[in-house]
């Protein structure tokens, strides 16, 4: 699959995982590359854009055992964006699809 | 590629991009080898799988858009006093005008309960044959109930549009000083449908009980007075009585 429609719905996916609960950064990498199959490491510079946004803040907790770990949670305002954006995405991806399986009636 | 040398191409490539923090950017990549790491893959087999650290440096955003003028900084955030000032008059009008909405609904309410209660703490007015003053306190009760929904709207209508002007505020400095620019925000509060259909009916309601039982209160008057201008009879407004 085309990668550049991945990256423009990565942002979405992340904003999506981090409304249900907090994510460190390697969990958020291990479930995207495992789902979509991108690069590991391209979930770094779009953790940082969304944080620079202010949908994101972070905040590290000792675990016992293992590093410190770098967590992120959604604030207000990317609850609010991800709803937004959530909608539209929703929206255009149904218009694709009537119009891609209109396509297909056609040829059967 | 070794952990040491994919960190040290990724650091040198986002110097050379100009990316802020990079500390905190190297330190999230080592975290991502020592979790790795931990479950047991190769420093290689985890740099490969990271993606070339000279993309991936090219991917986090500049620092440079953020280092804007100055001077245009300070323009905006002038022209932002400005229009806080008016802006901010404009608020107080507006909740002004819900004040007196309020008022005006607790007013209503109050000459309905004195109505039904047979209560006269006017002296410009003699009592009225009691079932003129149900009907017509029934009107006021309704009247009551419409500028309380009013009210509800308005008051949801000024924070919409408040949390709109602070968006526009913050997205003009954002602007400014090349930061990231928010969707701006609806001026009509948006409620739940469900909500939006209870309020409307409620008003529907109360509007029809208002002018029916307004419309009767006035014909029930001016029959049990025997005269159209009922409030003469009565003695109202300071006019002598007729009896």
């Amino acid at each position: 699959m085309n990668i550049q429609y991945k990256k423009g719905v990565l942002e979405l996916c992340v904003l999506a995982l981090l409304k249900k609960h907090d994510y460190y950064g390697y969990e958020l990498s291990e479930y995207l590359s495992k789902h979509i199959d991108i690069a590991d490491g391209t979930v770094y510079p779009i953790l940082r854009k969304l944080k620079n946004e202010g949908l994101l803040t972070t905040y590290v907790q000792e675990d016992s055992g293992g590093p410190p770990r770098k967590y992120y949670s959604l604030t207000s305002l990317g609850r609010e964006v991800y709803e937004k954006e959530r909608e539209e995405y929703l929206d255009f991806a149904k218009k694709i699809e009537i119009l891609l399986e209109d396509d297909n009636d056609e040829k059967e | 590629m070794k952990k040491n040398e994919f960190l040290a191409k990724l650091k040198d490539e986002l110097k050379k991009n100009n990316v802020a923090d990079i500390d905190e950017i190297i330190s999230e990549y080592e975290q991502h080898f020592a979790f790795k790491m931990a479950d047991g893959y190769s420093e290689e087999e985890i740099a490969a799988r990271l993606g070339d650290p000279l993309q991936l440096a090219s991917q986090f955003e500049s620092n440079i858009e953020y280092k804007t003028s100055g001077g245009k900084k300070i323009a905006a955030a002038i022209g932002l006093v400005f229009t806080d000032i008016f802006t901010g008059a404009f608020f107080i009008l507006l909740v002004a005008w819900e004040i007196i909405m309020a008022a005006f609904a607790v007013s209503n309410l109050v000459i309905a309960a004195c109505l039904f209660g047979r209560v006269n703490f006017i002296t410009k007015f003699t009592p009225m044959p009691y079932l003129s003053a149900v009907v017509i306190g029934i009107s006021a009760a309704a009247l009551a109930v419409l500028s309380v929904v009013g009210c509800i709207y308005f008051a949801l209508f000024i924070r919409q549009l408040m949390r709109a002007y602070g968006r526009f505020h913050r997205n003009t400095m954002a602007i400014a000083s090349g930061g990231a620019v928010l969707p701006p925000l609806a001026i009509y509060p948006r409620l739940p449908a469900k909500v939006n259909r209870r309020l409307r009916s409620v008003a529907l309601f109360a509007m029809v009980v208002f002018t029916t039982s307004f419309v009767l209160g006035m014909i029930i008057s001016m029959l049990l007075s025997g005269s159209i201008e009922f409030w003469h009879t009565w003695g109202w407004f300071g006019y002598n009585a007729v009896n």
